[in-house]
């Protein structure tokens, strides 16, 4: 016997054994007073999990699935787009803005050291952050997993 | 049966045609496999997560997954085992950040999803309290236990079906079942 009897028991409850498994259960349950128990109990477990059912939704989110649906695929598009179109002009503005700052013969040292220093900071604290999350991301566990 | 799809079968192209024309970005065909498939997602992720709200969403999100990935899927595979992955993966990490921000055991919070049948009308009073010990069981039982007690109580699936789904032998479908009733039946004490 490959399999405890009692494992067993759930495909019988079930109906899903082989006509062998079948009664190999059911000569044990003749045996067993402990297993006839546990089978009783199954029973009543499905007879009161047949009782319950899940709520459905209102037929008009039904109606509306697919349009809030597309509305988020649209927008993630749209993020996409406005996330890269954003970092092109920071860098191109920062670039322009930096490059006259730093050359301006007008501007005093201790603002181009200061502006120096802002613009690295925040440059550390960005690239600290995205590896943070990259990090985490490489150990979760449960992301998407794809077979 | 568990995983049939909602749309009519007459003229219906397969999953895998539907996901071919998606990967080229075809919106149409993104809408029939929602169609087809939207209250099967929405009905496991119920009873993963116990949540109307919160299944609705994480349904949405499992077929904007299906979108963006497209291109990763095996055409030679069939799609529900690969679609219910992503959604019981979406199901796990809803909990676990539900866990972290409710500082709970598990967060299932919402004491509408789970009825009594219309099925049962007589004694219903009797019914709303099994009901009740029922749901508060499920809530309790680990993830696994409860995923296996959705697709074969709740969503009336057979061995060989779940087996497919889930990706595991036949007779481990059958033991996790044995051990989850054990457990579900424990917690629901009395009323079992």
């Amino acid at each position: 016997m490959n399999r405890l009897p009692r494992e067993l028991l759930a495909g019988y409850v079930d109906g899903e054994l082989t006509d062998e498994e079948r009664r190999r259960v059911e000569a044990e349950l003749e045996q067993s007073s402990e297993l006839r128990a546990e089978l009783e109990e199954f029973r009543k477990l499905r007879e009161v999990t047949s009782m319950a059912m899940y709520a459905d939704l209102p037929d008009e989110v039904w109606e509306r699935y697919w349009q809030s649906m597309y509305r988020k695929l649209e927008r993630g598009i749209g993020w996409i787009l406005f996330s890269i179109g954003t970092i092109l002009l920071t860098c191109t503005g920062l670039y322009y803005l930096l490059r006259d700052l730093l050359l301006s013969p007008d501007i005093p040292l201790v603002v181009k050291i200061g502006t120096g220093t802002l613009v690295a900071g925040t440059v550390v604290l960005l690239v600290s952050y995205i590896r943070q999350r990259l990090f985490a991301y490489k150990r979760d566990r449960y992301r998407e997993v794809m077979r | 049966m568990g995983m049939q799809p909602e749309e009519g079968m007459s003229h219906m192209p397969t999953d895998a045609a539907l996901l071919d024309d998606i990967r080229a970005g075809d919106k149409n065909a993104m809408n029939r496999l929602v169609e087809r498939y939207k209250k099967t997602a929405y009905s496991l992720a119920l009873g993963l997560v116990g949540n109307q709200d919160d299944a609705h969403d994480i349904s949405q999100e499992a077929f904007l997954r299906v979108y963006r990935s497209a291109g990763r899927f095996d055409s030679s595979q069939p799609f529900m085992p690969w679609f219910y992955t992503i959604l019981a993966n979406l199901s796990r990490s809803w909990l676990r950040r539900r866990q972290r921000i409710d500082h709970r055991t598990v967060g299932i919070d919402d004491v509408a999803y789970l009825l009594v049948s219309e099925d049962s009308p007589d004694a219903e009073l009797i019914h709303n309290e099994q009901i009740k010990a029922l749901r508060k069981a499920l809530r309790q039982l680990s993830f696994e236990d409860r995923e296996i007690i959705t697709l074969q109580h709740f969503r009336h699936m057979s061995y060989d079906q779940i087996a497919e789904l889930l990706n595991i032998p036949r007779g481990t479908v059958m033991s996790r079942l044995y051990y989850a009733r054990k457990r579900l039946a424990k917690l629901m004490g009395e009323y079992s």
